[in-house]
């Protein structure tokens, strides 16, 4: 069997059969489990493709595994307080801990604590990075959304607090969930409220661009990777889908009065507390409080298979499959360093202490690539190129053509003529 | 030949005249047998080329080349002609707008003061009839006539420039502020001369002019400044108003100081349900495609392309610096003037007269003006920085001298001497300079004041202490003193109060200036703009400013206002639902920010506020009802009585059933049962009040109004029978719906408890404790009892036996109750569905209700209504199985039935109730049939 490219992962709040596992996304057999504690919710993460970061659930660690030692518990980092929520930087330099109503965070090379920031009023419930962990946004049972710009947050001095890029206000009850889309600061965030409504923002400007007025309270929310569909996971069980580009040229459905059942997945008993969608936006992984994982097409809205978990679902996700996940005598690149639990900058400077040197492990790995909006532009112009060549064509060569057919024109209507002539005369000639 | 004489001959026959005879008539007599009347032409047809005229016959061309004549007497005849004939035919004027106003300006300059006068008079009358846009390509022209003017060696020129002035500043500021670079000196010299070279060596610091005094105007060099500056005044209010000022400037200035703040970009709203049936269709992306919208904020580096060409010039801290270092020096000088002239006469400095007060009074304005003509946040800082730099002592050394200032009361008969003066005054249009109120220079003093003190280090702050310490007993006095301040004075306070708050950094100054403003706050009988006001400073403050400044923070009196708010709010009910609603928008963050003592105070009058009968939840408009709920979510703890309200409010029908949904779910959220919060220390909602709220909530009647049932004799009630065991009380349908609504709700989170077994147990003891020994029921409750039964129900619990039959009661009073509803399809579908529901899932109940089924008991007239049951339990495909189980049973209730009724005559009903039967039956056998045969 080859290795699969996507897996999802997912944990539960009793933690009796294993902490969180692994499991096939077309199948839901199970590939691997992790033993050890349980995880809290919105607090499962995968760390450099190397190590699973999972929040224990009520205390005041997190749990480390390596990604290919399955059943066991590698070590414990001890926090200041008990986790709400963790995420870990897709580049793997960071990690973000929501711990009471501030976030710490972390760089992974030399496990310094970076910064500590207040500024949510009440506790952090979640906490997500763009796709190129140049932002990460956070949101709180305060009703707040918080976009930061991270470079910006480990590069300031510590005479001035770090100041978030956006405050995004316009929740009324505490946020449940965010997903961030991709395409960096480029990006699209919705934020899913108890207040029954999701709302989609713009990360660059701050500005809101949609909300979704529902009529039960939202507690998960995740976008496909086109950003085609919204799908929003209600606190009855119901999963509802919006559509976010009508494609106005309507194919003839108007007279299918199916309106109503086929925007909804139904099928959970429970609240609906994360939501996932596959790599090519086919699959779509819900996990609930009823204590199940459900894996559903999106196409059809069938549930595709469905897993019976011991508790309350807390974190269910499909990502890439990880490359050290199925060997199984393969190592970490670096180890785990110590987390500090204090924020402490003249450590930074020397690092005698540790004896180690501050390294960035993404350094060699970056090849000085574009940036997203050179991309964004050059994938526009060539997008543009495309549709001019194939419906307007090129200027100087459609005056070609026009000539090269105006000439063939006049030489089949000379060709024409001639036979005339010809057949008159044949028919005309006195015999 | 001959024939041709004869012809001839018969042309000139000769007529033989004989006396006596009347001579014929000639052949060309005229024939006068008519009358004549006259036709009366008032005047002559006018020619298509000539165009209308004025009274005395003269047309536009006439006129404009009459603007050319050497005598004045004729220019102002032409100009008021003119006038004339443009109020008669306004369409001219646009026809002629270029030659009219090219002539006009020119007269401008003119020698004679009336032809001056009559030009500006008209010149008002056009302004008043051609919008800006028009007057546009004209308006270099008049401004050039303009500068001109006021630049004229006549001094009556020049004042008669500041009118014109006044005439464009009124119709066309936009166009004006363009102008700026040329204006603004002219303004200078109007006032200034520009000092030799020599002397401008020795006094370098005072600039380049020096204040002008000339002897022969009609009017004190006091009061032609005070025009001239009143002019320069509103011109650079002009410049600062017509630019597109940036978001963050907008909301420190005056009044749109704490406005909302609006974005760019538009959001798109739905709901569900509209998005779900297809009507409304989302279009997210179109504004945000691969090319950054033009609105994103995100920039990877600050655009180095300005505004507008005029922006250029006036928005940059240096040439507003350059500007302001020529007259701020005159300035200076004037106020010393001014302030001079009078401590001579009197021995107290600080009052005033009442001209020199407005002298002061521009003065001030002006220098606040020259701050604001700067739109960025970082070139105004720069610009504060200057004006510090250049001017602290100087502004310290003459306005803070006498600070506050007062009006020195002058004696009746100096002011009848004086009257030819204010004539005159009033005449040069300063009518609106003359009455400053006292209080209005103060406080405009501060505000100039204010701008100069920096924020942040300490030994700054100690060098202001001097200066700012009177400003601030001034506020504090000013503010507490218990008189009513007009809107805008208290802007402007409260904007010095802000400023001052945020620069000085210290608890101390911070709570004394709070306290002010709390005082004027506590004020009673505040007109609701003022108090508007006032409540949206504390607001802004607190929600703005709080995270950044800890001392603001830690205010005592902020604590105490957002501690006083809830009990406002129940003090203000309904009175003034827009002020209740500026109430919870601070109410709201702060209890999502979990401010303590708000929080405090909420959960202390939580009862009052959610009273059902007269709380805010009940009386408000919906969308402060939705906040009020909302707000409910972060209450710390929910104590019995409030739970008692709360379920009350849900079911009294004055909050819509939405909303009572909504409140059920955060009452629903907050429990631990429902699993959804982490393991708290503090519950917030004890299990056994979170069991009894919704069991209040489900049955919709109190214990008390229950008990008051039992024995009320309404017309609503249905009396108890054979076929209905208890007396329904009927609900209105409005009443009935809600509450099914609600049912629905209650259900729902019942249902995602834990346990289901233990819950139903407890609902099944709630039932049979409250319920069972009722006799009189409303028909809601028994359809929300029928309705939540089967849906908790767990498959492996067994139900008591009081509670089915108390169940089977409910049951056959409903089916009872479901035959006497014609009225509504709504209530006899929801009734019908709960009975379903109960007798589908309990098959114990169905085979209660059909021994219950008396026939010999019955009168004759009950007899139809039974069948008509039975028919309808029949018919039901999906109950037909249970049925028949129970086929015995049925057969021996339609014997009897059958034989009871034993009428000659067989009714429909029961040849209906006979068909059904046999359907059923007939159904049943040929499937045993079937089974049999396999």
């Amino acid at each position: 069997m080859s290795a699969p490219v996507e897996v999802v992962l997912s944990a539960d709040s009793a933690g009796q059969l294993f902490n969180c596992a692994v499991f096939d996304p077309h199948s839901g057999s199970e590939f691997l489990s992790y033993r050890g504690g349980n995880t809290s919710s919105r607090s499962l993460t995968v760390l450099n493709g190397e190590y699973i970061l999972g929040a224990q659930l009520g205390k005041n660690f997190i749990n480390v595994w390596e990604i290919q030692r399955k059943d066991q518990l590698q070590q414990k980092i001890v926090c200041p307080g008990i986790v709400t929520c963790l995420s870990a930087s897709p580049d793997g330099l960071y990690v973000l801990a929501g711990i009471a109503e501030a976030i710490y965070l972390w760089e992974m090379s030399t496990g310094n604590l970076l910064a500590i920031l207040s500024r949510h009023y009440q506790d952090v419930s979640c906490i997500r990075f763009t796709d190129d962990s140049s932002h990460f946004v956070s949101g709180g049972k305060d009703n707040l959304a918080l976009i930061w710009n991270l470079s910006s947050v480990v590069q300031l001095d510590s005479s001035r607090t770090p100041e978030p890029r956006h405050i995004l206000s316009r929740h009324s009850l505490p946020i449940t969930d965010i997903h961030c889309g991709l395409m960096g600061p480029q990006a699209r965030v919705a934020t899913a409220s108890l207040d029954q409504t999701v709302k989609v923002w713009e990360i660059s400007s701050g500005e809101m661009l949609l909300s979704v007025l529902f009529d039960v309270g939202i507690m998960s929310v995740t976008l496909d990777p086109c950003e085609y569909f919204l799908f929003c996971g209600g606190s009855d069980g119901n999963i509802f889908q919006v559509s976010l580009c009508s494609t106005s040229l309507s194919r003839d459905k108007t007279f299918q009065t199916d309106s109503d059942g086929n925007q909804v997945f139904k099928g959970h008993r429970n609240l609906v507390t994360c939501l996932s969608v596959s790599m090519d936006g086919t699959l779509l992984l819900s996990g609930s409080n009823d204590e199940t994982v459900r894996m559903w097409d999106v196409q059809s809205k069938q549930c595709i298979w469905s897993i019976n978990h011991k508790g309350p679902v807390t974190n269910a996700a499909i990502i890439p499959a990880p490359a050290n996940m199925f060997l199984a005598d393969s190592h970490p690149a670096v180890p785990l360093p110590r987390f500090s639990r204090h924020l402490n900058p003249s450590e930074q400077g020397d690092t005698t202490g540790s004896g180690g040197v501050c390294l960035r492990l993404g350094a060699n790995t970056q090849v000085p690539e574009g940036t997203y909006l050179e991309k964004a532009d050059e994938l526009y112009s060539l997008m543009c190129a495309v549709t001019d060549k194939s419906v307007f064509g090129d200027g100087e060569n459609t005056k070609v053509r026009v000539s090269e057919l105006e000439e063939e024109v006049k030489t089949l209507k000379k060709i024409n003529k001639d036979l005339y002539e010809f057949s008159t005369q044949l028919l005309t000639k006195p015999n | 030949m001959k024939s041709k004489k004869q012809k001839r001959q018969g042309d000139f026959q000769k007529v033989q005249l004989k006396v006596g005879k009347k001579k014929p008539k000639a052949d060309n007599a005229t024939n006068v047998n008519f009358k004549s009347k006259a036709i009366h032409l008032p005047e002559q047809l006018k020619h298509a080329d000539s165009g209308p005229t004025t009274n005395r016959q003269l047309d536009i061309k006439d006129l404009l080349s009459k603007l050319h004549h050497v005598n004045s007497n004729i220019k102002q005849g032409a100009l008021v002609g003119l006038r004339e004939l443009l109020s008669g035919q306004p369409t001219l004027i646009e026809l002629h707008a270029s030659a009219v106003l090219s002539e006009v300006a020119a007269l401008f300059t003119d020698k004679d003061g009336s032809v001056r006068a009559a030009a500006v008079r008209l010149l008002r009358f056009i302004a008043q009839c051609i919008p800006p846009e028009r007057v546009a390509p004209f308006f270099p022209l008049l401004s050039a006539h303009l500068t001109c003017a006021m630049t004229h060696i006549s001094e009556a020129i020049q004042e008669d420039a500041l009118r014109v002035l006044d005439v464009l500043l009124e119709h066309y500021p936009g166009l004006l502020s363009q102008r700026h670079t040329v204006l603004l000196t002219n303004f200078l010299e109007l006032i200034s001369q520009k000092r030799k070279s020599g002397t401008g060596q020795d006094k370098a610091g005072k600039g380049a002019f020096s204040l002008t005094i000339s002897t022969n105007r009609k009017v004190t060099a006091q009061q032609w400044r005070l025009t001239v500056l009143l002019r320069l005044g509103s011109f650079l209010q002009a410049v600062v108003e017509e630019r597109p000022l940036e978001e963050g400037v907008i909301s420190r200035i005056g009044l749109g100081m704490w406005a909302g703040e609006k974005g760019s970009v538009t959001p798109v709203d739905v709901s569900w349900e509209e998005h779900a049936f297809g009507k409304g269709k989302i279009q997210v992306f179109e504004n945000s495609g691969a090319v950054p919208s033009p609105h994103s904020a995100y920039r990877l580096r600050p655009d180095s392309k300005a505004g507008g060409g005029m922006n250029k010039e006036l928005c940059s801290a240096e040439t507003v610096q350059g500007f302001a270092g020529t007259l701020v020096p005159l300035l200076l000088e004037i106020w010393v003037e001014a302030a001079g002239g009078d401590s001579v006469q009197t021995d107290s400095d600080h009052l005033l007269s009442a001209e020199a007060m407005a002298l002061m009074f521009q003065i001030l304005t002006i220098l606040q003006l020259l701050r604001r003509l700067t739109p960025q946040r970082d070139q105004q800082d720069i610009l504060d920085a200057w004006f510090r730099n250049s001017y602290l002592t100087d502004f310290k050394h003459h306005f803070m001298k006498n600070f506050p200032y007062g009006l020195r009361e002058v004696a009746r008969h100096k002011k009848k001497a004086d009257g030819k003066r204010i004539r005159q005054q009033v005449a040069a249009g300063t009518v609106a300079g003359t009455n400053v109120e006292p209080l209005a220079l103060n406080v405009t003093l501060c505000q100039v004041m204010v701008t100069l003190s920096l924020r942040g280090q300490d030994h700054i702050e100690a060098e202001d202490a001097d200066w700012l310490g009177p400003i601030r007993v001034f506020i504090r006095e000013t503010l507490s003193n218990g008189g009513k301040l007009s809107l805008k004075h208290l802007a402007a306070l409260l904007e010095v109060v802000w400023r001052m708050i945020v620069t000085q950094r210290s608890r101390v100054v911070t709570d004394d200036l709070l306290q002010a403003v709390f005082v004027q706050y506590q004020q009673r009988n505040l007109a609701v703009s003022v108090r508007t006001l006032l409540l949206r400073f504390f607001s802004r403050l607190y929600i703005q400013e709080q995270q950044n400044h800890p001392h603001i923070a830690r205010s005592r009196i902020l604590a105490c206002w957002l501690a006083s708010l809830p009990v406002q709010l129940v003090q203000l009910g309904s009175r003034n639902p827009q002020l209740s609603a500026q109430l919870l928008e601070t109410i709201h963050p702060a209890a999502a920010r979990g401010n303590k003592d708000l929080l405090q105070s909420l959960q202390k009058n939580a009862c009052s506020i959610y009273d059902p009968q007269e709380g805010c939840v009940v009386v408000l408009p919906a969308e402060s009802q939705k906040r009020l709920v909302q707000i409910l979510h972060f209450l710390p703890a929910f104590p019995a009585e409030l739970l008692a309200c709360l379920s009350q409010v849900c079911n009294t029908g004055r909050v819509s059933a939405s909303l009572a949904t909504m409140l059920i779910r955060s009452v629903h959220l907050r429990s631990p049962l429902s699993g959804c919060s982490s393991s708290l220390q503090d519950v917030p909602v004890k299990d056994v009040d979170y069991l009894s709220f919704f069991f209040t909530t489900l049955t919709g009647f109190s214990s008390e109004m229950l008990r008051a049932l039992q024995d009320t004799d309404e017309d609503g009630l249905l009396p108890s029978s054979t076929l209905s065991p208890l007396s329904v009380f009927a609900t209105t349908l409005e009443q009935f719906l809600h509450h099914w609504d609600i049912v629905e709700e209650v259900c729902h989170c019942l249902n995602t408890l834990g346990s289901r077994a233990q819950c139903f147990d407890v609902i099944q003891n709630a039932i049979n404790k409250n319920l069972c020994g009722l006799v009189v029921v409303p028909d809601c409750v028994c359809a929300a009892i029928l309705r939540c039964v089967p849906r908790l129900l767990d498959v492996n619990f067994l139900p008591s036996d009081t509670l089915l039959h108390f169940l089977s009661d409910c049951c056959l009073s409903m089916l009872n109750l479901l035959l006497q509803l014609e009225q509504s399809a709504r209530k006899r579908d929801a009734v019908w569905e709960a009975c379903f529901a109960a007798l589908s899932t309990v098959p114990r109940l169905l085979r209660l209700v059909l021994q219950s089924f008396h026939v010999f008991d019955l009168c004759e007239e009950e007899l139809p209504v039974l069948a008509q049951i039975l028919s309808l339990l029949l018919q039901h495909t999906q109950l037909r199985n249970h049925m028949m189980a129970n086929a015995s049973l049925l057969q021996h209730i339609i014997q009897d039935l059958t034989h009871f009724y034993g009428g000659e005559t067989r009714e429909q009903w029961l040849t209906d109730l006979l068909y059904c039967y046999s359907v059923t039956l007939s159904g049943h056998r040929t499937n045993m049939g079937m089974r049999d045969i396999y």
